[in-house]
């Protein structure tokens, strides 16, 4: 009975250590983020006082409001960088998806020579930091004016998701059976029919992930963004970030309110499609 | 070797109560099956035993040591699983030696075990193959050579069948029970298939619901079952079932025909009961398994539905009692669908169940 | 679809190739070429004049450039091996909950939303000598009434850094992980304790062979965007004090748009894309090595 017992208190000992770095991982992951909304809401008096205020005693969304309110505190123009993000964002996803599904397709469903080369050929060029690549490109669109323009961004944006969106789509393509399209193809399809109709709607939900996993990569990108944005013509939402840092000072506030209309659209695009998300990118790790 | 004991073992998963208390003793040596429907409560029993399951309630002894809460590697068990579980990283040497290097053996020691089971189970030419490059029934056989290698107390069997083509798992049956008579140790086997269990089991344990209806050697669970569930769960084809009212000594059916009282059982006036009748003691004149004589026979012409001829008997399909009864039919003969026959049922071998409750009515 | 002369496939990579072409290749190669010339953005007919490897000898014997190459290694070995290490942990805490997995699977992909530059922000705040959380919890608990320097000391510097870049990608490894431990047949596991495994030799024997696809593929992509590390210190800490947390890419933008030397930051930034294609290529190789292994009943 000794060695029961002893067996018994070991199994619960462990599960309730186990249970108490879950928690306190956990708490860790959410903290940094709970303290940005915090501050958000905290006048900059409270944030800067010495000894720190642990329990906020007034709560406001006073910096919320300046920001929205056009020429605010600072006169940082949020609401111009928002709708930049918002069209940079939008419309490279919109490209890089279509060109993602084509080129995922041809991953899926075609044998050619060196395809796997050229798999990773395209993926490596995924690898170029962002900051290596924004000097050629800088002095590019220099030269054809794209400079500080969306298009330039677009583009730009646009071969950056590419390879990341192959990967994905083609991952979610291969889960739909090859038998599917050849079924449609005999009760009386083309093949461009059977792919609309069949393959299409199958792969959808992980199209739609690739497309918001582009979308958040653009969203949030700042090494080729801050030197290829000048003006509110084209900056966005992490460039103006650093509108909010001066040589000496920070508007901690202001910051931290920016910082949750960032995350904010990532929050609940991320949300919707975190199932589908690791299903796509994990598919090719088993199956070659 | 050792015994088995679970004394009022239990399993609750919240609020799901998925074994009820249920009492058995294995013999050293022992081959007892655990049969029952799915859901039935008998792979978590299995995975009670193993170690692989919490017991929520009773205890587990395994010889005279009570293992309710050790880990499984303290038990000395060893089990083979329904998808097998074999590790696809490791050859199958290395699968079946396993248990033996995490039990700190020397590579010897390990390397004359692992032939020594490969010899047992005739698979010494594929030792160095990868699991995925074997067939199911070799990876069925290395699955049984890594439970055999650690020499275990007990041995557990999850359905390790059932993954198997038909004549594959007729031919490992024969040699699961082989193995059995020259191991001589002590088995428990779970398995949906009342074939299996018949086959291979010195005893059978019928479980329904958490509970066991009843256990027995496969004659008495088969010619003495406990209820109206185990008379049909175990048999092929089932027996057959039709209920009666009891009115002046004979059995009345719903759609008006009448049997007498089988002969061994006497039955209170007005009660509801199930007549049961093994497809065996249902047969066209002439066409039996067992002689007339000395037998309670009630004879009556019934017409065929439906024959099916299976070479070296028929089924035949009537209708009795307002229901679809089965008779077999040896030394078959063409029969017509329509064509009427001359029946006898052998009430002498008739079982009588309680409508409620199920339970036999045999004192 | 009509009859095309090109064969299908090639026309389905076409879109894909061109734009890579445009707005990757074709941007390195003429980076590779201003790279051996003396480009200055102050003097753009500077770029046609060649003056061969000079830059890249330039560079290879400045000890700076090496400090920052050899503090990026160090960075992302650092960082990278303790999200894997981390990132499995927290998988397995997750994976052995029976209830609550899918909350706690979103709140493990918290981070992976974060922009890399707010990550940056973040923990620039937090570990900010006057206002920031962890002096305030620190001098709160008593353990300090010193304002430590967080940002600007050299070695804690470099902890802050690693610090916000495991925090935001771990959950990439966490995530990966807990998939392959979903897609995992249980049964091997259950075969690995009946055979008398301890629960750290189940593991080891069983468990991580199975999840090593997962984590070597999470490894692939985490090593796809290394260099958004650049983000979070540029942010942080923009590779000073005085140089002392310079990691390559904030040397190459220092150059580059500081100085306006761009020859020799696209010199730099060569040596960087290396690097990068590098690290990916290992763990790319990796991967194929952990799949062949577990291959098969998959």
């Amino acid at each position: 009975m000794d060695a029961n017992a002893s067996a018994r208190l070991k199994k619960r000992g462990s599960a309730w250590a186990l249970n108490i770095a879950l928690f306190i991982s956990m708490l860790i992951i959410c903290l940094p983020g709970l303290w940005i909304v915090l501050n958000s809401l905290r006048p900059t008096v409270e944030i800067m006082a010495k000894p720190p205020v642990w329990i906020p005693r007034e709560l406001s969304f006073d910096a919320y409001v300046d920001m929205f309110s056009g020429v605010g505190q600072g006169g940082i123009p949020v609401v111009a960088y928002f709708r930049n993000s918002v069209i940079i964002a939008v419309t490279s996803t919109i490209i890089s998806l279509a060109i993602g599904m084509s080129g995922g397709y041809a991953f899926a469903r075609y044998r050619f020579k060196g395809k796997s080369a050229w798999f990773l050929g395209l993926m490596l060029t995924r690898t170029v930091p962002g900051i290596a690549l924004s000097l050629p490109l800088f002095f590019l669109y220099a030269k054809v004016g794209l400079i500080d323009t969306h298009a330039g961004m677009i583009i730009a944006y646009t071969a950056l998701n590419v390879p990341f969106s192959i990967w994905l789509i083609d991952g979610f393509f291969r889960q739909v059976p090859r038998d599917l399209a050849e079924a449609a193809q005999i009760d009386g399809c083309t093949r461009w029919q059977a792919f609309w109709q069949v393959e299409f709607p199958l792969a959808r939900p992980g199209i739609a992930s690739a497309g918001i996993f582009a979308f958040l990569t653009s969203w949030n990108e700042f090494a080729l963004a801050s030197q290829l944005t000048r003006s509110t013509d084209s900056k966005t939402l992490p460039v103006g970030l650093l509108d909010y840092t001066a040589e000496f000072t920070i508007d901690w506030r202001g910051m931290c309110a920016l910082a949750v209309v960032m995350i904010i659209p990532a929050l609940l695009l991320t949300y919707a499609v975190q199932k589908h998300l690791v299903s796509g990118l994990t598919s090719g790790a088993i199956k070659g | 070797m050792a015994t088995l004991t679970l004394s009022t073992l239990d399993k609750k998963y919240g609020g799901f109560h998925a074994v009820k208390g249920i009492d058995l003793e294995v013999a050293d040596g022992e081959f007892v099956a655990l049969v029952g429907p799915s859901g039935c409560g008998k792979s978590t029993t299995l995975r009670m035993i193993a170690g692989l399951e919490d017991i929520s309630g009773g205890e587990l002894r395994i010889g005279e040591r009570v293992v309710n809460d050790l880990p499984p590697r303290d038990r000395n068990i060893s089990m083979v699983f329904q998808s097998y579980a074999l590790y696809p990283h490791m050859t199958v040497a290395e699968n079946m030696g396993f248990s033996l290097k995490i039990a700190g053996r020397d590579a010897a020691t390990i390397d004359t075990a692992v032939k020594e089971a490969a010899r047992i189970l005739d698979i010494e030419l594929l030792l160095e193959r990868r699991p995925a490059q074997l067939s199911g029934g070799q990876r069925q056989r290395v699955a049984m050579g890594r439970a055999i290698v650690r020499d275990p107390d007990v041995f557990l069997f999850d359905e390790p069948l059932s993954n198997l083509d038909a004549k594959l798992r007729g031919q490992m049956r024969t040699e699961i029970k082989q193995l059995h008579a020259r191991l001589g140790s002590t088995v428990v086997y779970v398995t949906h298939d009342q074939i299996e269990a018949m086959t291979l089991a010195d005893r059978i344990v019928i479980m329904r619901g958490g509970v066991i209806e009843q256990v027995g050697t496969p004659d008495e669970v088969f010619n003495r079952p406990a209820s109206r569930f185990v008379a049909s769960f175990i048999g092929s084809p089932p027996m057959n079932m039709a209920e009666a009212t009891v009115t002046r000594g004979a059995l009345h059916f719903d759609d008006g025909t009448e049997v007498p009282v089988p002969p061994t059982f006497t039955v209170a006036e007005g009660r509801r009961v199930v007549l049961g009748l093994r497809p065996d003691d249902v047969y066209p004149e002439g066409h039996g398994i067992h002689s007339e004589s000395g037998h309670a026979v009630d004879s009556r012409e019934l017409p065929v539905k439906l024959s099916e001829p299976l070479g070296n008997e028929t089924l035949l399909f009537t209708e009795f009692g307002g229901e679809n009864w089965t008779a077999r039919m040896l030394n078959p003969r063409v029969v017509k669908r329509g064509e009427v026959l001359r029946f006898h049922l052998d009430l002498s071998r008739a079982h009588l169940f309680d409508a409620e409750t199920g339970l036999t009515l045999r004192g | 679809m009509k009859a095309s002369r090109l064969p299908p496939h090639i026309m389905l990579l076409l879109p894909a190739v061109i734009v890579l072409a445009a707005v990757v290749v074709l941007p390195l190669l003429l980076s590779l070429w201003s790279s051996f010339t003396p480009f200055r953005l102050t003097r753009p007919e500077s770029v046609y004049q060649f003056i061969g490897i000079r830059n890249y000898q330039r560079i290879f014997g400045d000890m700076d450039f090496w400090i920052a190459f050899g503090r990026t290694v160090l960075l992302l070995t650092v960082a990278l091996n303790l999200e894997m290490l981390i990132g499995l942990g927290l998988a397995l805490l997750v994976d052995r909950q029976t209830r609550g997995q899918r909350l706690l699977r979103t709140i493990l992909m918290f981070p992976m939303m974060f922009s890399p530059i707010l990550v940056g922000f973040q923990f620039k705040f937090m570990f900010n000598d006057n206002v920031g959380l962890v002096n305030n919890a620190l001098q709160s608990l008593g353990l300090t009434d010193k304002a430590i320097p967080w940002l600007i000391d050299g070695k804690l510097a470099f902890l802050a850094i690693a610090a916000a870049e495991i925090w935001s990608s771990t959950a990439v490894f966490a995530i990966f992980i807990l998939a392959g431990l979903m897609a995992m047949p249980r049964d091997p596991q259950e075969a690995a304790r009946v055979d008398g495994c301890t629960p750290w030799q189940t593991f080891r024997y069983v468990t991580w062979p199975f999840l090593m696809p997962f984590a070597f593929i999470a490894m692939t992509i985490r090593s796809l965007d290394v260099a958004r590390a650049y983000d979070i210190i540029k942010i942080m800490t923009d590779g000073g004090p005085a140089g002392r947390t310079e990691v390559l890419w904030t040397l190459i933008a220092r150059t580059a748009y500081s100085d306006a030397r761009m020859g020799m930051a696209n010199a730099m930034a060569y040596v960087a894309i290396l690097l990068s294609v590098a690290f990916t290529a290992y763990f790319f190789s990796q991967l194929g090595k952990a799949r062949a292994q577990v291959a098969g009943d998959w």
